[in-house]
């Protein structure tokens, strides 16, 4: 990784606070630029014997949008972050137990998927559920021009003739979670990968501070 | 990323030291950590701490014990002092219960115990009055430890009686309500204070109860 090169990357500022929440098992308010979301974890739970797994726990993910009404954008954005969770957390170690993880939406003004994940993903940390690895989520927009943007702003992303968006794994940043929207060649999506995988180390370097900031004070 | 002891540590780091250890000696790798194949993975975040000869162990914060069960756990009518089956002990719902742990498999109902191996209560056993309320696992470690000097300082100021749960609940008991509530109030404080601040506002607190008692 050349020095210069990371210089470029220049994520919108993140901002957290951990166990927000008193009552739940952990929380974390996370700010990705001016998008604020706030991810509450409680369990490992008993639950409905329906719904229970012999060999590992059940996650369930509930997406709250500002507005309250569900939809099926919701419902995708659910589906995305449940698929991405249970890769990093060590389900096996719970068997039989549910996960609820609820997510609400509090500031819209883009990047709101990643800034979910990476959201998720701190409340996890906090909570003390064993984890396989920690995930970092990295959006990335091709422009008029052709030009590529990481972390869109509303307008940029508006604009785009295609969305991208990534999420990497901690120990050998693999990816974890990957989908796109609008057109784009081949060419494009390799080299967005590779910048987002390595803005990416931004976002663990910033997990690493937060848990370091509260590691002093227990 | 690779890691050592004393650092911050996040899930999917892994550390090397302990295969470099002497192979021949015991080592237990505590809370936090897993081996999988060729590496020690930790898997919660905090800080890695080691415990000669060779215990390591992550310190997280987090607010429920990993006891193996998110079920009940249960609780037979023998393993009271001196009952029989005849002789029932005298338990309902809802009673606090100071009790130890004789099973905590994953994949089996935890069951508690209210006896030692010997079939003697010791302290362990129904509480009577006082008050229960809910705090991290952190801080019952924190008020459990040896250096702590919350409960040192504040038991020569008024009388009390405390139960500390690895499960997160602490039981206190004490003569009337605003000493129970002085109390409870110490002890959640305690959470993020060091050593000097905790004597610190044991001291204020015995002050002001003083102040209000007499």
């Amino acid at each position: 990784m050349v020095p210069e090169r990371l210089q470029d990357f220049k994520l919108k500022p993140l901002k957290c606070e951990l166990n927000f929440l008193s009552k739940s098992d952990g929380s974390a308010i996370l700010s990705q630029g001016d998008t604020v979301v706030l991810a509450s974890v409680n369990g490992p739970l008993d639950i409905k014997t329906t719904s229970q797994n012999i060999e590992k726990a059940t996650l369930e993910v509930l997406f709250c949008s500002k507005e309250g009404k569900p939809s099926v954008a919701d419902r995708f954005k659910e589906n995305v972050i449940r698929n991405t969770c249970e890769t990093a957390i060590l389900g096996c170690l719970y068997p039989r137990t549910g996960i609820t993880l609820t997510i609400q939406e509090l500031e819209n003004y883009g990047g709101l998927l990643t800034c979910a994940v990476n959201c998720a993903c701190l409340a996890l940390i906090n909570s003390g559920v064993g984890m396989r690895h920690v995930v970092a989520a990295v959006s990335c927009a091709v422009n008029e021009v052709g030009d590529l943007v990481l972390e869109p702003t509303q307008q940029e992303a508006e604009s785009a003739r295609a969305l991208l968006y990534f999420v990497f794994d901690s120990r050998d940043k693999n990816l974890v979670t990957g989908f796109t929207e609008g057109t784009f060649s081949e060419d494009t999506y390799e080299e967005a990968l590779v910048r987002c995988r390595l803005a990416s180390d931004f976002v663990f370097q910033f997990y690493r501070d937060v848990v370091k900031k509260y590691s002093n004070v227990i | 990323m690779k890691v050592s002891i004393g650092d911050v540590v996040l899930p999917g780091d892994y550390f090397d030291e302990i295969s470099t250890d002497n192979a021949k000696s015991r080592v237990v790798i505590g809370p936090g950590l897993r081996k999988e194949e060729d590496h020690v993975y930790i898997t919660k975040a905090g800080v890695l701490k080691k415990k000669n000869p060779h215990t390591y162990w992550i310190d997280s914060y987090q607010k429920r014990v990993d006891i193996g069960g998110s079920t009940t756990a249960a609780l037979s009518y023998l393993s009271f002092e001196g009952a029989t089956k005849k002789n029932r002990p005298e338990v309902q719902v809802g009673d606090i219960i100071y009790a130890k742990l004789v099973i905590a498999s994953k994949d089996m109902e935890p069951e508690l115990v209210c006896i030692d191996s010997f079939g003697h209560k010791g302290r362990l056993g129904v509480l009577t009055d006082g008050f229960v309320f809910k705090c991290s696992i952190n801080l019952i470690r924190k008020i459990l430890s040896p250096q702590c000097p919350l409960l040192e300082s504040l038991k020569n100021e008024w009388p009390f009686e405390l139960a500390a749960g690895m499960n997160g609940r602490i039981w206190i008991k004490a003569n009337s309500m605003k000493e129970t509530i002085a109390l409870g109030n110490a002890v959640l404080g305690a959470e993020f204070m060091s050593q000097e601040e905790i004597k610190k506002m044991s001291n204020n607190i015995s002050a002001t109860l003083a102040g209000h008692v007499y």
